[in-house]
């Protein structure tokens, strides 16, 4: 017979009360190493003190005190590698280019749908012109027809919905919005792909139609081949997360989701800088005429270059020297 | 007892022991985040008249400098929707200032600590999960869940933890100095009692000074009656007065035999 619970706590109390002194420590930094063995012992007793509340006192105040200071405890022990500044550099360096060109498939699907969105809406505008009713914001519209840009004041038009108008607003909700839609099956990058697709080949259409082609050239060739690009590339991790759902493979659906989750969020925050790059180029370069179409429309495709260049070759060659150098250390150590 | 019914995590440890965590509800996340949602909301209107006392003519500035100031706004929203959650998260253990305050704390679905990865995860699915307003996505993905989890933590394989306070003094205090003058009797061969009997007295003591004196005394007597084990003169004492019947209860839980 066990004891009396009362007893057992009291009995078993100053153990409990050390171990979460020590955890709150541990989670404010000022834990010695000494004190982290007996923080293990502790969490070790506190573990052996619950399976023994779990047998006699089940439902018991103290048994859910005991399975919470457990569970603080396991999540101080069982902590996760910590990723210092060292991963973040080889995050960019290696894994998030091979990351990509392993997913390369997801991101060539989610580039030809973006491709078919801007195809057909380039169609419709030109083979209908009063297809862009249908199509462009009214605001944009009322632009074109007087001749003007609307990126010549982006502020005031303030265009109907974020997630439309792709190339004159807030491109993070149109990466994020991409991505993160793939939750909805797939469906929502889909649509999202295709409907931007389909937004910027009908605007682009209409200004050519009108006439304005030159300036849109003029607006969007120094940003839009990486940011394009970067848009394709989340909707790439989209169609990862999409793919989790419907087809889960031999894992149950939320471990499949849960595992493809990470490699889809790897290729959006590695993204993320280059976003960040690619923004100050749009706010500081884009507008206006300090510099002409051409240098423009240069800068563009070197910055587009360079950037796939970094993702189809950064970190190829990695792989292939830490093997060789595992190789020259176990030749050593035979010999 | 009482949480058997609700939702709980369970993880199986190295140690060969199963915890069971409580999960949070719809109320502790809607609640943890207004608390975060009134932080951001207070930093933008600080931010604000921080700005307008530097430049005087707010809305000028902005127009003269449509293509910045949209990268200004730009990184502005992209700070409150995303990184505010995910620095805060990764950096303290799972939670953020609104969580800490609600006592919830994000964890792996195997109980462990979230990393990088995971934050990232489920913060930018706040964009999904916020559709079409208020989270009304993420809000039928709770409902739905056994796990009260929204869309992003299915993604992230992430579930909201609940931590409770617990008063463990409550199976040890001492008996008060004034009724220690009162002699408690108890029966004479009784065991302890079984952990249920002793969590419902404990219980009840915990309760009886905010209860109305007529119940108090009724639940005693009925706790009493329950227990047995009293020769009829015995047990006339003991229903005496509240005081000596909750006397003889505290001693009968705390009885080591």
């Amino acid at each position: 017979m066990a004891e009396s619970l009362p007893a057992f706590v009291g009995r078993r109390r100053p153990d409990w009360e050390a171990l979460q002194e020590l955890l709150a420590r541990q989670r404010a930094g000022t834990v010695r190493l000494e004190e982290l063995r007996r923080l293990d012992t502790l969490y070790r007793r506190a573990a052996a003190d619950l399976a023994h509340a779990q047998t006699f006192y089940p439902g018991t105040d103290a048994h859910r005190f005991l399975n919470q200071l457990c569970g603080q405890g396991y999540a101080a022990i069982y902590q996760p590698p910590r990723d210092r500044w060292l991963a973040v550099r080889d995050f960019f360096r290696r894994e998030f280019p091979a990351t990509l060109r392993a997913e390369g498939r997801f991101v060539a699907v989610s580039a030809s749908l973006f491709i078919l969105g801007l195809l057909l809406g380039a169609l419709v505008v030109l083979l209908e012109p009063r297809g862009a009713e249908l199509l462009v914001p009214q605001g944009v519209r009322d632009h074109v027809a007087a001749g003007r840009m609307w990126t010549d004041d982006i502020l005031s038009v303030a265009p109907p919905n974020a997630v439309s108008s792709g190339i004159a607003t807030n491109n993070l909700t149109v990466v994020i919005f991409t991505f993160a839609s793939g939750i909805l099956l797939g469906l929502g990058t889909v649509f999202t792909l295709v409907n931007n697709g389909v937004q910027i080949g009908a605007i682009s259409a209409l200004c050519a139609r009108e006439g304005l082609g030159l300036k849109l050239l003029d607006f969007v060739s120094a940003h839009g081949p990486v940011e394009l690009s970067i848009i394709t590339i989340a909707g790439g991790a989209g169609l990862i997360v999409g793919q989790a759902l419907i087809d889960p493979g031999e894992l149950p659906r939320a471990q499949a989701l849960a595992l493809r989750g990470k490699v889809a969020v790897k290729l959006v925050l590695g993204c993320a800088p280059f976003l960040a790059a690619i923004a100050m180029v749009e706010g500081f370069i884009s507008p206006g005429s300090l510099f002409p179409t051409a240098l423009k429309a240069l800068l563009g495709l070197t910055l587009g270059g360079l950037f796939w260049a970094y993702l189809l070759r950064a970190g190829r060659d990695a792989s292939l020297s830490s093997t060789s150098l595992r190789w020259a250390m176990a030749s050593s150590r035979l010999r | 007892m009482a949480s058997a019914s609700s939702p709980s995590l369970d993880v199986a440890t190295p140690e060969r022991v199963a915890l069971t965590l409580p999960v949070a509800g719809i109320g502790y996340r809607c609640l943890a985040w207004l608390v975060d949602a009134t932080l951001l909301f207070f930093f933008w209107v600080t931010a604000y008249f921080i700005f307008s006392l530097l430049v005087s003519d707010v809305l000028g500035v902005f127009q003269g400098l449509s293509g910045f100031a949209q990268t200004v706004l730009a990184v502005g929203f992209f700070a409150t929707q995303w990184l505010y959650w995910t620095l805060a998260e990764v950096f303290f253990h799972g939670q953020t200032p609104g969580k800490r305050l609600l006592r919830i704390r994000v964890v792996r679905v195997d109980g462990s600590p979230i990393g990088v990865y995971e934050s990232a995860v489920r913060n930018l699915l706040r964009a999904v999960d916020f559709l079409p307003a208020f989270y009304a996505v993420g809000t039928l993905s709770m409902l739905f869940t056994r796990q009260h989890r929204r869309l992003g933590d299915l993604l992230a394989g992430t579930v909201l933890v609940r931590e409770e306070r617990f008063d463990l003094g409550k199976y040890t205090a001492a008996a008060q100095a004034s009724a220690q003058a009162l002699p408690t009797v108890l029966p004479a061969g009784a065991g302890p009692l079984a952990s249920e009997e002793v969590e419902l007295i404990l219980a009840f003591l915990e309760r009886a000074k905010w209860l109305e004196p007529d119940a108090r005394r009724q639940l005693g007597t009925r706790m009493v009656e329950r227990l047995g084990g009293l020769a009829e003169e015995e047990r006339a004492a003991v229903l005496a007065s509240t005081q000596a019947t909750e006397e003889f209860l505290r001693a009968r839980a705390q009885a080591v035999r």
